[in-house]
């Protein structure tokens, strides 16, 4: 049994298959609980989080993807290092990100993502969503088992979103092969992040192409959105903000798209009750999804940088401290939440919960992430009864077991083996 | 900076003040008066920034976009001419005075 009281949310393995007896631990010593490590404050309660969440001035982004580590480049001085943060800002890993910026830079980044999903262009990609979902359906169907993340999930995902943005097709595998996995992994973090920003700068030179080629002419993609647009004043982004967004939402949203569909499938497989209602009442599908992302959701933390001092809740928290957001844990907090371990799908608050975060920083693909788990969900449910884990895979029912990717900051899935009847 | 008045839910008036090229959302939300959820953050998505604008003001306003009249259209609050979702609207010098009301929640 881990030890709660010393135990190192940032590297020890054995919270990451299930966090949340260790959230609830956290949840008894306070909303806002210390951390044994890295001088971080935990925050399990769900007001606390949005009174963090909505006061960006003292609680910094910059480290809002990483987290704890690396150790900040420079040593806190003082009640308010916001002048320290900025002088040091380029030290620290990818604060080109859009997540990781701050006032009016980040407003000017975030403007040109705030009306990519609409309805409107959700509804012309639907029917792509479809064919596509069919066409990975049918490579595995009639075999009657497959690893959903691997076989549909994740190239679903990834295919999408490179459709919309504009990626040509021959580039689209080879940017899946060199992306490789999201930052936080536990342990060894160091070289990872290192590694990881370094692939990501590949990113640029195809990206920078692209851009160059549509300020030339429009193809009626996002890129070519980006290409024509201005920031709020006017002015005009630079090449070079253009490609970190776009390669951040080319990054951003597929393996978080992809786990929550394997979440929802989870969730499916533990509750037959409810993939039949579900299956029998599709309408109900957004309600699900909001549900297993509460329950479930993809982003188990998300953190932010203390750059003054101040008080939360009655705790004290001083310039320089890391917030580590429990995105998993306020999404179970029972004073927001009634009977918060149950999927209900009829919560009145149900869509309130912080799985895409709030604020100045509420993720800007939500709307995309939603279509593409409700599209998905639809076909499967169409194309396959029945859908059960599999026993040789994940274990007997009432022991079974599942592993998720080593990382604090998701909540992912590795793989999901289920069987089904195919349905003809 | 512009002025705009703002009356909450429960009835109360704020007087805020306006950045520029700032939404409406954004102000509501950076301030500390108790708002609304803007739950998908500006991206002209979810209607919880759903707002009552005072009739004076309408013509000051962009036009309502395909995708707000879609979101729009999906309220149970709606009001003729007034109804809008303030993450669409960006302030400007023109709408300094504007009187704003949160709608009820969906
Ligand atoms: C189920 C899928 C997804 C989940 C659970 C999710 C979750 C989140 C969360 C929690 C944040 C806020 C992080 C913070 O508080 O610091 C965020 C930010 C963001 N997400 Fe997502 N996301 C998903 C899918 C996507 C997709 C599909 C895209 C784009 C195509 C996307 C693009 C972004 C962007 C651009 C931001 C940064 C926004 C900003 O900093 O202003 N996400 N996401
Ligand atoms: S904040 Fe969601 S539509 Fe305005």
């Amino acid at each position: 049994m881990t030890n709660f009281a010393t135990a190192d949310f940032f590297t020890d393995t054995s919270l990451i298959e299930n966090p949340f007896p260790y959230f609830e631990y956290l949840r008894s010593q306070g909303p806002i609980a210390r951390l044994p490590h890295r001088n971080v404050l935990a925050v399990t309660g769900y007001a606390e989080a949005l009174e963090i969440l909505n006061d960006p001035q003292t609680f910094s982004s910059a480290n809002a993807a990483t987290g704890p580590i690396p150790d900040l480049p420079f040593e806190p001085e003082g009640d308010d290092i916001t002048e320290q943060l900025n002088a040091h800002r380029d030290e620290m890993i990818a604060t080109g990100l859009v997540v990781a910026k701050d006032g009016k830079e980040h407003a000017n980044h975030r403007s040109l993502m705030m009306n990519l999903f609409t309805p409107t262009r959700l509804k012309s990609n639907e029917e792509y969503m479809w064919t596509l979902a069919d066409t990975l359906l049918d490579s595995f169907v009639d075999r009657g088992h497959c690893d959903l993340i691997a076989e549909y999930a994740t190239p679903f995902a990834t295919l999408v979103i490179a459709d919309l943005l504009g990626i040509p097709e021959n580039d689209r595998i080879t940017f899946c092969e060199k992306l490789g996995p999201p930052p936080g992994a536990v342990g060894g973090e160091v070289d990872y992040m290192d590694a990881q920003v370094l692939g990501m700068s590949f990113l640029f030179e195809y990206f920078g192409q692209y851009l160059a080629e549509r300020r030339e002419q429009s193809k009626g993609d996002i890129l070519s959105q980006f290409a024509q647009a201005k920031f709020p004043d006017g002015s005009t982004p630079s090449v070079d903000d253009l490609v970190w967004i776009s390669a951040f939402l080319f990054g951003a949203g597929q393996d978080t798209t992809a786990r929550l569909l394997g979440a929802c499938l989870r969730v499916f497989c533990e509750n037959p009750e409810l993939q039949k209602q579900v299956r029998n009442d599709r309408s109900l599908i957004p309600a699900f999804i909001d549900e297993v992302v509460r329950y479930e959701g993809p982003v188990k933390c998300a953190s932010r940088l203390a750059v003054k001092t101040t008080t939360v809740a009655g705790v004290e928290i001083k310039a320089g401290t890391t917030i580590s957001l429990l995105y998993g844990a306020c999404n179970r907090d029972p004073r927001e939440f009634e009977a918060p371990t149950e999927i209900r799908l009829n919560r009145p608050n149900a869509r309130k919960h912080l799985g895409f975060g709030r604020g100045v920083h509420t993720c800007a693909g939500m709307p995309l992430a939603k279509a593409e788990v409700t599209a998905s969900l639809n076909r499967i449910l169409d194309r396959m009864t029945d859908i059960k884990l599999s026993e040789e895979h994940h274990g007997k029912p009432g022991n079974q077991r599942f592993t998720y990717e080593p990382i604090y900051t998701l909540r992912a899935l590795k793989n999901l083996f289920i069987e089904f009847t195919s349905v003809r | 900076m512009p002025q705009i008045t703002v009356t909450t839910r429960s009835g109360e008036k704020h007087v805020l003040e306006a950045a520029v090229n700032q939404t409406l959302m954004e102000v509501i939300r950076d301030s500390s008066i108790d708002g609304m959820d803007a739950i998908c953050g500006g991206c002209c998505s979810c209607a919880t920034c759903h707002i009552y604008v005072d009739p004076d003001f309408v013509d000051q306003l962009p036009p309502v976009s395909e995708d707000e009249e879609i979101l729009l259209d999906g309220s149970n609050h709606r009001k003729p001419e007034v109804s809008r979702l303030s993450c669409q609207i960006r302030v400007s010098d023109s709408l300094n005075g504007l009187v704003l009301q949160i709608a009820p929640e969906d």
